[in-house]
């Protein structure tokens, strides 16, 4: 199985949230790593096994680079995917949309027949709402630098060992 | 991301439509760009609030408009707004630089205040959100008059802090009304951010409760979901006719204007973020991804682009500047005109009519008189209630709820929707009770001030035909906000004419000139007098009194006194009194205070040479100083003594009767002062 990690080389944490995840996973996968300012339909099909970095912007957006790309995605079928994310989010700053953007690509992804891993607990972030939550469950992991930076490093390590049971 | 139907996308929309929206995008950002360089050469454009950052949800609130038919109340960041609503590049370059023939307002009004009322593009204050409450009344004249159109008022998210703001869509999502509140949500109220504002970051779900209201959020910076959110809003409001809030998610690329420096209180990081979300960029971006045009193509575009603002900008800068003999045009429209009765006199006999039942036959007979008549208020129908003095009692009855209903109590809702209404056509004439007193209208004032200025600020194009009644004054023992008058306050602004009558007939000709009249009139109702057979008169049924005439209610040659109101009767009373000490006052009895009939304050100081004012309100900076002061300036001359004031001291009336007594001005005040004048 082939897997791909996807962000954009343009961000800052969310490119040094990847550089880690990349680390955490070592040499048990052989992975590709993409820019995702420049994703192609080509690129995000070629790969069996997707981690994407999906960070919230604004009051509940995607980053545009993701956004842009959402009428390609649209017509993609991702049947037979396996697809996990990541994402940035800011809990003070935005309590009200924290993470909706990790919500928005898993949902897009998921109808389009992709499978969904990766889902983490909510414990111990404080925040009013996410589209990024079902059945009590992020989809995805959630870091926040922001308020939260000393616990990134252990949730990474976990994320990834969790994906090391489900990727091929 | 939204939930409504996508009827856009890069996909399937059009080619020659997104080519139509890339036109726009990018000579609208090329002006806007452009605007800060009139003001470093002088030229003009020294306010000037970018709109980057808010394209896509302003190109879409101007597609959706239809003009003439729709109505569009733009603030003064929405220069894509309404260049994407039909404005040219030259008439946007015209309003910058404050031109003669700029269609907003001809350089009166502040630049970057785009408009053109003619085709329902409304010229608006620049206090924010004000115009809520005139998109709110164009509404309901859009509601009551079956138009198959939409009103939409264009604001930014900081305006939803404003109180007006809420009664303008509580008001909306009571009467059901057709009118969208485009939120453009930068983030920012000039350097306020919005966590100083309201708890809620997404500050439209703050109305969510609210029934009959549709929320839907868009991203403001994509054109596509900003052409969906407003378009499924105008099907809404149309379909369902109900209000809809759209609020936009925009970014501020740019400074709050060009006195502000974004920099002193955004980050370096911050200001990059924004700039990383060029809506323009982004558009033009998937334009290319998607195929849809070639880099050539858009080159094209670009270019043509430059040529069109080159061209506009040249056409511009030979346009005339405003002339400055002009000032004194549009302070106020043309007043109907009396054949009949030109000098506002009769000579009628029969019954006399208390003025409560000269007022309440008049708004009877104009009501019939004019089916595009209008009038509400608190407490202004109610089973037999009809205003709070019953001023109004049987109109609902007569004319129906669509034409007299009550108002939530919100006398700015009252003033501002009046103006809102009359901006849906000529036609119309609109009556409120203006607040249950009238020292409960300080509310209304930002409205009421507002409203004076739109006859001069649209350079002709745009008067409220609205007819303000103020139930005023004291002697009824009701203390602060029961027995004050306030015309002191309101004289000093121009723009609305005041009148202030003191008799039934006199009432009754100047309501009914009021409401057949262009422009604003404050109508102040003497309350102490409504059932006071003093202030009892016949009244011709067809009667009429024009502004600015004064009439003289008592002839003397020993004492002129110069008075209206309940000061009137009071003055009479003395000059009774005097009378029988051989004394003769002439007492005339100004009805209209703006505008002042000087010719005869002037005549009979010439023909008597002691003068006296007389008001219930306060001497201090009251309307009896500008008598005063117009008398020393042009017939010092004529003067036989010092001009004397009789008013209320510089106090706030009291509520119990010993200290309103001490207070308001009395027979007895007025004689004494009398016997000063006339012993100089």
């Amino acid at each position: 199985m082939s897997t791909a990690i996807i962000y954009s080389f343009n961000s800052n944490k969310t490119a040094k949230a990847g550089e880690k995840i990349v680390e955490a996973i070592g040499k048990d996968l052989k992975l590709d790593v993409i820019n995702a300012e420049e994703i192609t339909e080509e690129q995000f099909l070629s790969s069996d096994q997707l981690i994407l970095g999906v960070p919230t912007w604004f009051d509940g957006e995607l980053p545009n680079y993701w956004d842009e790309f959402v009428p390609a995605l649209e017509d993609l079928d991702l049947k037979g995917k396996t697809i996990a994310i990541y994402g940035l989010a800011d809990q003070v700053g935005y309590p009200e949309n924290f993470a909706d953007g990790v919500g928005i690509m898993a949902k897009l992804v998921r109808d389009r027949g992709a499978k969904l891993v990766g889902f983490t607990e909510v414990d111990n972030y404080t925040f009013e709402s996410s589209h990024a939550i079902e059945d009590g469950k992020f989809m995805g992991l959630v870091l926040d630098q922001e308020n939260q930076a000393r616990l990134s490093k252990k949730r990474i390590d976990n994320w990834v060992k969790d994906l090391k049971a489900v990727f091929k | 991301m939204t939930t409504v139907p996508q009827v856009y996308s890069i996909k399937s929309t059009p080619k020659e439509t997104l080519e139509k929206w890339f036109r726009l995008l990018t000579i609208g950002r090329a002006i806007d760009n452009k605007a800060p360089n009139y003001l470093k050469q002088a030229i003009g454009w020294s306010y000037h609030a970018p709109y980057a950052g808010h394209d896509g949800i302003q190109l879409a609130i101007g597609q959706i408009f239809e003009k003439e038919k729709d109505h569009l109340f733009p603030y003064y960041r929405d220069m894509l707004t309404a260049f994407s609503a039909g404005l040219t590049a030259e008439e946007l370059i015209l309003n910058g630089i404050s031109k003669a023939t700029d269609p907003a307002s001809g350089g009166r009004h502040m630049s970057n205040h785009f408009a053109k009322p003619e085709w329902n593009i409304h010229n608006v204050s620049s206090l924010t959100g004000n115009h809520t409450l005139h998109a709110v009344g164009a509404a309901r004249a859009i509601k009551y008059y079956g138009e198959k159109a939409v009103s939409i008022s264009s604001q930014g998210e900081s305006s939803l802090s404003e109180g007006y703001v809420y009664e303008a869509i509580n008001g909306a999502s009571k009467e059901k009304l057709p009118v969208i509140f485009a939120i453009q949500d930068n983030g920012y109220g000039i350097s306020v951010p919005k966590k100083d504002q309201t708890a809620t970051r997404k500050v439209a779900n703050n109305f969510n409760s609210f029934k009959n209201l549709r929320v839907i959020h868009c991203n403001g910076k994509d054109v596509f979901d900003s052409m969906n959110a407003m378009t499924e809003a105008k099907r809404h409001a149309l379909e369902a006719e109900e209000p809809v809030m759209v609020q936009a998610n925009c970014v501020r690329m740019r400074s709050h204007s060009n006195s502000d420096r974004h920099e002193l209180y955004r980050s370096e990081a911050e200001r990059n973020y924004v700039l990383d979300y060029d809506p323009l960029a982004k558009y033009r971006r998937m334009l290319i991804r998607y195929e849809r045009f070639t880099e050539e193509e858009l080159a094209a575009i670009e270019a043509d682009a430059k040529a069109i603002v080159k061209t506009a900008h040249k056409a511009a800068l030979k346009a005339p500047d405003p002339d400055p003999e002009s000032i004194f045009d549009f302070v106020l429209p043309e007043a109907y005109e009396s054949e009949k009765y030109p000098d506002g006199l009769h000579e009628e006999d029969g019954e006399k009519k208390k003025l409560i039942t000269g007022l309440n036959e008049t708004l009877k007979a104009e009501f019939r008189h004019n089916p595009d008549t209008f009038i509400w208020g608190q407490d202004m129908a109610n089973k037999d209630k009809g205003g709070i003095f019953n001023v109004s009692k049987g109109l609902q009855q007569e004319f129906g709820i669509k034409r007299v209903f009550n108002a939530p109590i919100a006398e700015d809702f009252i003033m501002g929707t009046a103006n809102g209404m009359s901006r849906f056509s000529d036609k119309i004439r609109i009556v409120v009770e203006g607040a249950e007193f009238a020292d409960y209208f300080w509310p209304a004032m930002e409205q009421y001030v507002d409203s004076s200025h739109d006859y001069w600020r649209s350079n002709g194009k745009f008067t409220p035909n609205v007819t303000i009644r103020l139930a005023s004054g004291g002697y009824i023992g009701g203390g602060l906000y029961h027995s004050q008058t306030i015309e002191g306050a309101l004289t000093s602004i121009p723009g609305v004419r005041i009148v202030y009558p003191s008799f039934a007939d006199d009432a009754a000709g100047l309501l009914r000139t009021s409401m057949r009249s262009r422009g604003m009139t404050m109508f102040m109702e003497p309350k102490a007098l409504y059932n006071d057979p003093k202030a009892a008169a016949v009244i011709p049924d067809d009667f009429e009194v024009p502004f600015g005439k004064a009439r003289t209610r008592r002839e003397g040659n020993d004492l002129f006194i110069i008075t209206y109101g309940n000061a009137t009767h009071l003055a009479l009373d003395a000059a009774e009194k005097l009378a029988k000490e051989g004394l003769e006052c002439e007492v005339l009895d100004l009805r209209s205070l703006v505008p002042m009939d000087k010719d005869a304050i002037l005549a009979g100081v010439k023909k008597i040479g002691k003068v006296m004012v007389v008001h219930e309100d306060k001497v201090h900076s009251g309307f009896g100083a500008e008598i005063a002061s117009i008398i020393m300036e042009e017939a010092f001359e004529d003067l036989d003594g010092p001009v004397h004031r009789v008013g209320s001291p510089f106090t706030p009336v009291g509520f119990h009767r010993a200290l309103e007594k001490a207070i308001l001005p009395t027979v007895d005040k007025i004689y004494d002062a009398a016997k000063k004048i006339l012993a100089y």
